[in-house]
C-alpha cells in the first residue's frame, strides 16, 4: 500500500485514488479480464456487473478484514473463496429477483465473479493485512475503478456496435453500426487501444 | 483424540463461517424466491401477450402433459389457454425445452385457437453464443415462425425468410442453434397437438 | 526502416533489393488487374482503389506521427496494402466503409505490431475481416460488371433478374451444393470468370489480368513460384476430389481456381514476404494449408468464400512453420 499521503485522511484518499487510476484493476493491474471482455458489449450490463463487483468486493473485504487475525495461513484462500462465493450468490439472487433482464443478459458472468481475480487479490493484498476502514475504502476505490473502466469500454463498444447508449439511439441516421465491435474482436481491439492510450498518458514506454 | 482436537483447532473458523454464510444465503433465498418465480411467470406472460396481443388472461387447460423429447426422456409441460377480455379462446401457449448449442433452450410456443397456425415463439432462457446463436431471439428468425403451419417444420440454409411456410431459413453462422429451435418446436408441437385432440380440447380437424 | 538494413555477410546480392523496389514491382504486377477492374466496374473501381490507397497511406503517416517514428510512407507498402484491400472489396461498397477498413488494416493490422515487417497477419486481410464482420450485407452485395447488360444474362437458377446486383459464382456453387444439383450453370461461367466479366470483388474477378501480373512478378523474381503453386495445387487437388465424387453438386476444380479470390490470394496475398514462411519447405506447407483451408471453407463451411480466413489462419501458424523448417545457414548445419 502506498503511504505517501499525509496522516490518516491522506492515506484514505490515497487508497481511494489508487483504485481509480494509479492501480486501476483493469488498466494497470490487468485483472478481471474475463468480465472486461465479456460483458462490455453494452453499457447497462457493464454497469450492473460493476455494481455487483463493488458489492461483493466491499462485503468480502469487510469480512476478511474482521477475521484477519483468526485466519490460518494455509486455510486463508479457502476462507476467501467461501466468503466471496457467499456474496456472489446473494448478488446473483438479488439480480434475479429485482433485475431479471440484466440477470438474463449477464448470464453466467455473475456467478463467475467468484473467480474474478480482483476480489481475491484485494482480500489477499489489502483486507487480510489492514484494518476495517482502509479495507472498505480500498474495496470502494478498486470497485469504482473497475466499474468506470468497464463503462468506458462498454460505452465505446455500444456506440459503435449499435449506435446507442443505454439502449437509446444517439447516433445520426446515416450511421451504419459496426457489428464487429459488439463481437469479441471489438472487445479485444477496444481494450488494446485503451491500454495503449493509458500507457501513453502515463508516459510508460512500450 | 489429539487429531480431532487439532482438526477443530485449525478449522473451527471455516466451519463457523460456513454455517453463517449458509444461513445468509438461505435467508436471501427465502426472501427473494417468490419474486424470482414471479419474474419467470411475468416473462412467460409478457411473451404470450407479445405473440397473442388479444390475450388478456390465461388459464391452465391441461396440466403435466408428458412429451417425449427423444432418447426415451419425457418432459412435462402444462398447456395454457389464452383468453381475450370477453372470455374467448384466442390461442394456446406452452413452454418447451431442448438442448441448444451451449445450454438448454427454453421456449414459449404459442398457437392460434384452432391449433392450425403458430403464433410464434419466445425465448424464456438460453445461453447461445452472443452475436450468433443468440440471434434466435431476433425478430428476423422469430418472425418466420409466425403464421407457420403446425405441421413438421423444415430448416433450410437458403431460401426466402419472408414467406410464411413450413420452411424456416437458418441464421447464417448459427445452424446448430437454428436447428435446435426447429427441433424443439417440432418435438413438442406434434405431440401436444395430438394430445389436445385426444382430450377434445381442439377438433381433430383435417 | 528496412531499406537501411542491407548490410550482410558474403555472398553479397548484386541486385539492389529495397523494400521500395519490391513494392513498386508488386504495384506494377497489380496494374493489369487494376485496369481490368476499372474496365468492368468503371468509376466504382477507381474511387474504391483511390480511397483505400489514400486512407491507408494517411493512416500510416498518422500512426508514425503519433508514435514519433520516422515516416515510412516511401517504402510504398501502405500503397500495396491499400490496393490489395480495395481489390478484395465488393465494387459497390460505400466510400466510408472502405475508409474504415483501410484505417483498421493499417492501424490494427500493421502499425500496432510495430510497422512493416513486424505484423503477424496480412494487413489487408485483417481490414477485410473487420469489414465483413461489421458490414456483412454491404460486403456481400455484388455488382454486375458494367459491360454486361443485366437484362440479358444471369445465372440465377430461378431466372430472377436483378438489374444491379448478382451473386458470385461461388455463392451459386454453395446453393448447388445444398440443392445437390445445378453445378453445371456455374461451370458454364468459367469463361466469364477467366476474363472477369462476372460479379465479385474488384480485383479478383479477372483471372487473366491476375495471371498477366504474376508473370511479370515471376520474371522479375519479386516473388518465387513456391507459394502460388502450392496454393493452387492443393486447392486444385481438393476441388478435384469433390468433383470426382459428386460432379452434380460440386463445381469443377478449374472453376474453383478462377472464381473468388483464390488466384488473387495465391499470387499477391499469400506471397506477402512478411507474413509467409521464409524457407522453401515452409512455403510449401504454408501454401498447401492456404489452398486446403480455402477449399474446406468453400465446400464444407457456411461461407461461399474462405480465402481471407485461410490466409489469416495460416499467417497465425507461420512462426511455427518457420520454427519447424529452420533456415540452414550457408555452409551447412552448424556442428555441435
Amino acid at each position: 500500500m502506498a503511504t505517501d499521503g499525509e496522516g490518516t485522511a491522506g492515506l484514505y484518499k490515497d487508497t481511494l485514488l489508487a483504485g481509480l487510476w494509479r492501480e486501476n484493476p483493469v488498466f494497470r493491474l490487468l485483472l478481471g479480464m474475463c468480465p472486461t471482455l465479456a460483458v462490455t458489449a453494452a453499457v447497462k450490463p457493464a454497469l450492473t456487473m460493476g455494481c455487483c463487483v463493488i458489492f461483493v468486493l466491499v462485503c468480502s473485504n469487510i469480512v476478511v478484514s474482521l477475521m484477519r487475525n483468526l485466519l490460518r495461513p494455509h486455510l486463508r484462500i479457502l476462507m476467501f473463496t467461501l466468503t466471496i462465493a457467499t456474496f456472489v450468490t446473494i448478488a446473483d439472487l438479488f439480480l434475479k429477483a429485482f433485475q431479471p433482464e440484466m440477470s438474463a443478459a449477464l448470464g453466467p458472468y455473475v456467478p463467475l465473479i467468484i473467480v474474478n481475480c480482483i476480489i481475491i487479490c484485494r482480500a489477499e493484498a489489502c483486507a487480510s493485512k489492514n484494518a476495517l476502514a482502509i479495507s472498505i475504502i480500498d474495496a470502494v476505490g478498486m470497485g469504482a475503478g473497475f466499474t468506470l473502466t468497464l463503462c468506458a469500454l462498454a460505452g465505446v463498444r455500444e456506440l459503435l456496435a449499435t449506435g446507442k447508449l443505454f439502449g437509446a439511439s444517439v447516433m445520426p441516421d446515416w450511421f451504419v453500426p459496426w457489428a464487429a465491435m459488439g463481437m469479441p474482436v471489438g472487445a479485444f481491439v477496444t481494450l488494446g487501444l485503451m491500454l495503449g492510450l493509458v500507457n501513453t498518458i502515463t508516459g510508460k514506454k512500450d | 483424540m489429539d487429531k480431532v482436537k487439532y482438526f477443530f483447532q485449525q478449522s473451527w473458523l471455516l466451519i463457523v463461517a460456513s454455517f453463517c454464510f449458509g444461513l445468509l444465503i438461505a435467508v436471501a433465498n427465502a426472501g427473494w424466491q417468490g419474486r424470482i418465480l414471479q419474474n419467470e411467470e411475468d416473462k412467460f406472460n409478457n411473451l404470450v401477450v407479445e405473440m397473442i396481443p388479444d390475450a388478456n388472461t390465461s388459464e391452465v387447460a391441461l396440466e403435466n402433459v408428458e412429451v417425449e423429447s427423444g432418447k426415451g426422456k419425457t418432459r412435462a409441460t402444462s398447456i395454457r389457454k389464452a383468453l381475450s377480455a370477453d372470455g374467448q379462446c384466442v390461442g394456446w401457449a406452452f413452454t418447451c425445452e431442448g438442448s441448444g448449442f451451449a445450454d438448454k433452450i427454453k421456449l414459449v410456443l404459442t398457437v392460434d385457437a384452432g391449433f392450425e397456425k403458430l403464433k410464434g415463439y419466445g425465448v424464456l432462457s438460453s445461453n447461445e453464443t452472443p452475436g450468433f446463436g443468440d440471434k434466435i431471439k431476433d425478430q428476423f428468425y422469430r418472425n418466420q415462425f409466425v403464421d407457420a403451419p403446425t405441421t413438421e417444420l423444415v430448416l433450410m440454409k437458403l431460401g426466402a425468410p419472408d414467406v410464411k411456410d413450413a420452411e424456416i431459413v437458418a441464421i447464417s453462422g448459427a445452424t446448430v442453434s437454428s436447428e435446435a429451435v426447429v427441433t424443439i418446436v417440432n418435438t413438442f408441437l406434434g405431440q401436444i397437438k395430438s394430445h389436445m385432440q385426444e382430450k377434445g380440447q381442439i377438433g381433430d380437424g383435417n | 526502416m528496412l531499406k537501411n538494413i542491407t548490410v550482410s555477410s558474403a555472398p553479397h546480392v548484386s541486385k539492389p533489393l529495397s523494400t521500395r523496389g519490391v513494392m513498386l514491382d508488386v504495384i506494377i504486377g497489380l496494374a493489369p488487374a487494376m485496369l481490368a477492374a476499372s474496365y468492368y466496374f468503371r468509376i466504382h473501381a477507381i474511387v474504391l482503389i483511390a480511397t483505400c490507397v489514400v486512407s491507408c497511406a494517411g493512416t500510416e503517416w498518422l500512426c508514425n506521427l503519433i508514435r514519433k517514428k520516422s515516416n515510412s510512407l516511401d517504402d510504398l507498402s501502405a500503397v500495396v496494402t491499400g490496393i490489395i484491400l480495395a481489390f478484395s472489396l465488393p465494387p459497390a461498397l460505400p466510400v466510408w466503409a472502405a475508409i474504415i477498413g483501410s484505417v483498421f488494416c493499417i492501424a490494427i493490422g500493421k502499425m500496432v505490431f510495430g510497422g512493416l515487417g513486424a505484423n503477424i497477419f496480412n494487413p489487408a486481410m485483417v481490414g477485410r475481416t473487420f469489414l465483413t464482420a461489421s458490414f456483412g450485407m454491404l460486403m456481400t452485395t455484388w455488382m454486375v460488371p458494367a459491360t454486361i447488360d443485366a437484362e440479358v444474362r444471369t445465372i440465377a437458377a430461378d431466372n430472377t433478374v436483378d438489374a444491379r446486383t448478382q451473386a458470385t459464382p461461388l455463392a451459386y456453387s454453395k446453393q448447388a451444393l445444398k440443392a445437390r444439383t445445378g453445378a453445371e450453370a456455374v461451370n458454364e461461367q468459367l469463361g466469364a470468370a477467366f476474363t472477369g466479366e462476372i460479379g465479385g470483388c474488384l480485383g479478383e474477378t479477372s483471372a487473366l489480368a491476375l495471371i498477366a501480373g504474376v508473370v511479370y512478378l515471376l520474371i522479375r523474381r519479386t516473388i518465387n513460384f513456391h507459394i502460388p503453386l502450392a496454393v493452387l495445387l492443393s486447392a486444385f487437388a481438393f476441388g478435384s476430389v469433390t468433383y470426382l465424387i459428386d460432379s452434380e453438386s460440386s463445381i469443377s476444380p478449374l472453376t474453383h481456381l478462377c472464381s473468388g479470390g483464390l488466384l488473387m490470394c495465391a499470387f499477391f496475398i499469400a506471397t506477402d514476404p512478411v507474413t509467409a514462411p521464409l524457407t522453401r519447405r515452409g512455403m510449401w506447407v504454408f501454401g498447401i494449408g492456404v489452398g486446403a483451408i480455402t477449399m474446406l471453407i468453400r465446400i464444407v463451411g457456411e461461407y461461399p468464400e474462405g480465402v481471407m480466413y485461410s490466409v489469416l489462419l495460416m499467417n497465425a501458424v507461420t512462426p511455427l512453420i518457420d520454427r519447424f523448417y529452420k533456415r540452414i545457414p550457408a555452409g551447412g548445419k552448424a556442428s555441435g
